[in-house]
């Protein structure tokens, strides 16, 4: 069994009695026998029926609960993911949580310039070789997206830049099943075959049905691809409170709920056992601005319950972090992206993406990246909690020191300092006049200064030069057939 | 306070039942249905599109506003002639073929037809040819479309094509809106608006079929 690293002295701040979440579960389970959601995927289709869904003339599916209790048994508690080098890298699961940033950003400040303009292949390069550089950001997603592309190579292309410039795992979105089972036929090259990847994957994908109670075919198709090759799914529903799902936290919660759960049971009726990940990515519609929120309250009230909700069903979670709905990398997003950060982080949301995302999802800010990841540093430090035995009572060198003692000098001091002194990169605790002489430079300004620093220097070891070759040979194979 | 207020401030508060009792009590003091719509109906909306643009109301009253208009013009209609009726154009509209974002799509139609536009909402993933037949066979005068991801932009461009091949152009108006959209991009496909917001979308429809007419 996988051990679990696990703050477990540290409290969570909690927002469900088990009450709670029995009922949000049973009313999911309401939901999803009584109300029915519609899946335009025959196959899948048949696949339900067959086990014991019905159909209304409406033509929703109904499913019964045993279907969900059943695929709860099948769908394995941790999943593991391993890096490039074939290295274990992520265990997701338990309390343990991981970063990294989102995916598909239309526009992007420039780091050399400041300017808010079109996000380019280019930047999916960059992001990547930046979070590899980050030593708190544990996977890749393609940050950008790249609109200087042919659209639908986008993804594909994203993900061969991805793949030389970090060696962290990899979150993918993709296109339907064509683009993606390239994406996966590359990754068996990397690993060395089917079964190689099966035992060690590579990458995630994220797949999404529709809120509400919608499954298109695109996203079943991935989905079922994923059961079958054994690449970890995460099938995470984006409901937005006040349009697409209910107001309240707990409608919110439960449709949402629901809507994972729906895509659980087709994945494990596919293949009982292949890796899963729950979620719900709580989007709350401001209902006087008309923007899709990542950040209103609401949106982490919903997003803690989702968090709860998985591990009281023992599935592994896919989560959010970083995120700001300010335009630019001001004292809002410093505010919003270290609250929902740290949400995240107490509540062991395990795997978190969207670190460096601005204005609802549509622009990137690798500033942004870099100040999160210090503060993920941070806080990994002040939740791994506080160690209480003799020795860091430290009775001793209280006795040492004495009434008008010093401890500068302590052997205690010396011996603990270094791992008990959490160290800023960016953060400022210089005097006035040290900042000062240091350009008095503020928050952003250093960060962009070291996320400048790190793609200066930051090498990331090549591909073997026949995966290179291997790759842009499927890539263009797909290129031909599809044109 | 005036039986023309009380109307109002019950349109703006989406309550039905006393904005039908009010429009039937306003007949009966003998005001004219045309004086009832434009003083009353028509007048509440004004108040609430400029409350929804100063953000001092939700969405969804402002639907709930412009239903419960719609419910008191239902008793004036028989009494109004061609003339005071005018409906501001007949809008075809969708989220384009790829695209199953439908979110904004949908709020703008609401509040097009909040607006007085006629809309005939098509849905999602519409491909070119759909479009351009729902056009032809409802005469529609506008075709809004809505795409969400820079994949799907393209289909935008690829239906006004469909459009002039089916010889709509010159009748058909051409509306375009979504996150990833733009003046320049509309510019560049030869649409004939843009609108970033659901309000602009009004504004900007107005604008095309006022330079139509
Ligand atoms: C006719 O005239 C007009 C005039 C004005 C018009 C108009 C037409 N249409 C719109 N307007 C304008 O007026 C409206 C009202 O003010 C406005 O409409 P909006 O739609 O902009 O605003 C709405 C009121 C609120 N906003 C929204 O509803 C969109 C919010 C975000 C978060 C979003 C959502 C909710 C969803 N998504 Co999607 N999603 C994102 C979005 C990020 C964002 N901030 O835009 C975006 C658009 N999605 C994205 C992606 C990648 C995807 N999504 C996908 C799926 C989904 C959900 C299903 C989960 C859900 C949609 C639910 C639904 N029923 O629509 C997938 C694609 C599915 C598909 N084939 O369409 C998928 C590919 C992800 C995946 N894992 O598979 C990104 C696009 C990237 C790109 N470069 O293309 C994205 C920017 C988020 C991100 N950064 O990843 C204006 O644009």
């Amino acid at each position: 069994m996988t051990q679990l690293r696990n703050a477990s002295q540290v409290g969570r701040l909690g927002f469900l009695s088990e009450q709670n979440k029995r009922d949000i579960y049973l009313a999911a389970l309401e939901v999803l026998a009584n109300v029915g959601m519609r899946v335009y995927h025959e196959e899948a289709k048949t696949l339900l029926l067959e086990a014991g869904c019905t159909l209304t003339p409406q033509d929703r599916v109904l499913m019964p609960r045993h279907l969900v209790e059943q695929a709860r048994l099948c769908v394995p508690s941790v999943v593991n993911l391993y890096d490039r080098d074939g290295t274990l890298a992520l265990e997701l699961g338990g309390y343990n949580s991981y970063f990294g940033p989102g995916s598909d950003l239309m526009s992007t400040y420039d780091l050399e310039t400041g300017a808010h303009r079109p996000s380019t292949l280019k930047d999916v390069a960059r992001a990547a070789r930046l979070c590899d550089a980050l030593p708190h950001l544990d996977f890749i997603m393609s940050s950008a997206h790249p609109t200087d592309q042919d659209p639908h190579l986008s993804y594909l292309l994203s993900f061969a830049e991805m793949m030389q410039n970090t060696r962290k795992p990899l979150v993918m979105t993709a296109e339907n099943e064509r683009d993606l089972s390239v994406m996966i036929q590359i990754a068996r090259e990397l690993r060395g075959g089917a079964e190689a990847l099966r035992q060690k994957p590579y990458l995630v994908v994220y797949n999404e049905p529709i809120s509400p109670l919608e499954h298109p075919e695109e996203s079943l198709s991935k989905l079922l691809l994923c059961a079958d090759t054994g690449v970890p799914s995460i099938y995470s529903p984006a409901p937005l409170a006040g349009a697409t799902a209910p107001i309240t936290v707990a409608g919110h919660t439960t449709q949402g709920v629901a809507e994972s759960l729906f895509g659980l049971v087709v994945h494990q009726l596919r293949k009982p056992g292949a890796p899963f990940l729950f979620g719900i990515g709580p989007a709350v519609l401001d209902l006087v601005t008309a923007q899709s929120s990542y950040n209103a309250v609401e949106y982490l009230m919903t997003y803690m319950c989702a968090v709860e909700m998985a591990k009281w069903l023992d599935i592994p979670n896919w989560g959010y972090a970083g995120t700001s709905d300010s335009q630019l990398l001001d004292a809002q997003a410093g505010m919003e992206a270290t609250q929902i950060t740290f949400l995240a982080m107490q509540a062991g949301s395990n795997l978190s993406h969207d670190v460096g995302y601005l204005d609802f999802g549509l622009t990137g800010s690798l500033e942004e990246i870099v100040l999160v990841d210090e503060f993920i540093s941070m806080n990994r430090r002040l939740l791994a909690g506080i160690e209480v035995n003799r020795d860091t009572l430290a009775l001793e060198a209280i006795a040492e020191a004495g009434p008008g003692g010093q401890y500068m000098t302590s052997e205690h001091t010396y011996r603990y300092m270094r791992a008990v002194q959490w160290r800023p990169t960016i953060l400022n605790r210089h005097g006035r006049e040290r900042w000062l002489a240091d350009g008095g430079l503020d928050l952003a300004a250093r960060a962009r200064q070291k996320a400048l620093d790190l793609l200066a220097t930051h090498q990331v070891p090549a591909l073997p030069a026949d995966l290179a070759v291997k790759t842009d040979e499927l890539i263009g194979a797909f290129a031909a057939a599809g044109a | 306070m005036s039986l023309f207020e009380d109307l109002k401030l019950n349109v703006e508060q989406g309550k039905k039942e006393a904005v039908l009792a009010l429009v039937a009590q306003a007949l009966d003091q003998g005001h004219s249905a045309q004086q009832i719509l434009q003083q009353g109906l028509i007048a509440a909306m004004d108040i609430v599109g400029a409350k929804m643009e100063q953000e001092e109301m939700f969405i969804p009253e402002v639907l709930r506003a412009a239903k419960t208009m719609e419910a008191g013009l239902e008793i004036l209609k028989p009494l109004l002639g061609v003339g005071d009726m005018q409906v501001s154009g007949k809008v075809v509209m969708g989220t384009v073929k790829g695209d199953l974002h439908d979110i904004g799509k949908n709020l703008v139609a609401m509040l097009l037809s909040s607006a007085g536009f006629e809309v005939i909402d098509l849905g999602i993933n519409v491909a070119p040819a759909v479009f351009a037949q729902k056009a032809e066979a409802t005469g529609a005068d506008f075709l809004g479309m809505s795409a969400l991801l820079t994949t799907t932009m393209p289909m935008m461009a690829a239906t006004i094509e469909e459009l002039e091949k089916a010889g709509l152009r010159g009748r058909v108006r051409v509306l375009i809106g979504g996150a990833p959209v733009t003046q320049a991009y509309a510019d560049q496909i030869g649409a004939d608006g843009y609108a970033s917001d659901a309000g602009a979308a009004i504004k900007v429809a107005k604008e095309l079929g006022a330079v139509k007419a």
